[in-house]
């Protein structure tokens, strides 16, 4: 995570490891491991590659290189990376996907202040012409 | 000083002493090798079960269950409530539980302990306070130096033969 961290610290969850439960804190979280549950946290959260997240998330920044099912609220940024798969609601105020990524579900933006923008919109996205390169 | 200094210089973020940075990763790092650190920061809450194989650092708190397959260090601030299931468990913090290691179980300087602990082998650092039960129905008798120097009186209670 080269970027500047919302949180003092980050803490990680290792390739093999597993939670099957509630997180919060103000902490960033990077995953690598698998998540059942429910995430809410006032850092960033990183879902890495082998990151399995089975979890409704809250955060400030999240970015999701792993697979995420549940929905996932980011208020701030939402990135979804090539590698990433997100299945799932989701709503930030900045949403980044990049090519390759797969995304299903509903996304919202969380209107600033000075925008006049529409409501809700529900729109299904999901990878373009890269095809569902299922990246397991 | 020079240490703060260093510290500084490591991350802006305030680190735990650094008794413990021996298995410490700057968790930063996105190396996803296998055996990698887990590492619960001191403002994680984590309510229910973690489980898997690998070694974990926890500051934060905790309240449920921990069943690992690998080393668990408990450091300060650390307060878990619940049960912890480990090979190596090592204690600085607070628990309120039970902590069952399939090898050894050792008390730091600021181990809090009430509870129950069961494991083949024991030590404790002298400043530990630790209010409970203990049980060491171990694996073999050779099972290296079996540490009899117990807080509690060592109530042998076969019935609880747990080693996994």
């Amino acid at each position: 995570m080269g970027k500047d961290n919302t949180a003092d610290s980050t803490s990680l969850l290792s390739k093999n490891v597993k939670i099957d439960g509630e997180v919060q804190g103000p902490e960033n979280l990077h995953i690598e491991g698998s998540v059942k549950g429910s995430i809410k946290l006032s850092g960033d959260i990183f879902v890495g590659n082998t990151g399995i997240v089975e979890a409704d998330l809250e955060a400030k920044n999240i970015v999701i290189q792993g697979k995420v099912a549940g929905n996932v609220m980011a208020h701030k940024q939402l990135e979804i990376h090539p590698s990433g798969k997100l299945i799932g609601d989701c709503t930030s105020a900045s949403i980044d996907i990049k090519e390759g990524a797969i995304f299903e579900g509903r996304s919202k933006m969380i209107k600033s202040a000075g925008l006049s923008a529409g409501s809700s919109a529900a729109t299904k996205v999901s990878a373009p012409q890269s095809s569902k390169q299922h990246q397991s | 000083m020079p240490l703060f200094g260093k510290k500084k210089k490591e991350n802006k973020s305030p680190r735990p002493q650094a008794a413990l940075s021996q298995k410490k990763i700057t968790p930063q790092k996105e190396t996803t090798s296998q055996k990698e650190t887990t590492y619960f920061g001191k403002n994680l809450k984590i309510k229910g079960r973690v489980s898997g194989n690998g070694n974990v650092i926890i500051l934060g708190a905790l309240d449920g269950e921990f069943n690992l397959k690998g080393r668990v260090k408990i450091a300060q601030p650390a307060k878990i409530k619940g049960e912890v299931k480990a090979d190596v468990i090592s204690v600085n913090g607070n628990v309120r539980g039970s902590l069952v290691a399939r090898e050894r179980v050792h008390l730091d300087q600021t181990a809090r302990i009430e509870g129950q602990i069961n494991t083949p082998n024991l030590s404790i650092t002298e400043g530990a306070s630790f209010d409970g039960e203990i049980t060491m129905s171990g694996r073999s008798p050779q099972a290296s130096k079996p540490a009899d120097a117990n807080a509690a009186p060592a109530f042998q209670n076969t019935a609880k033969s747990t080693p996994k």
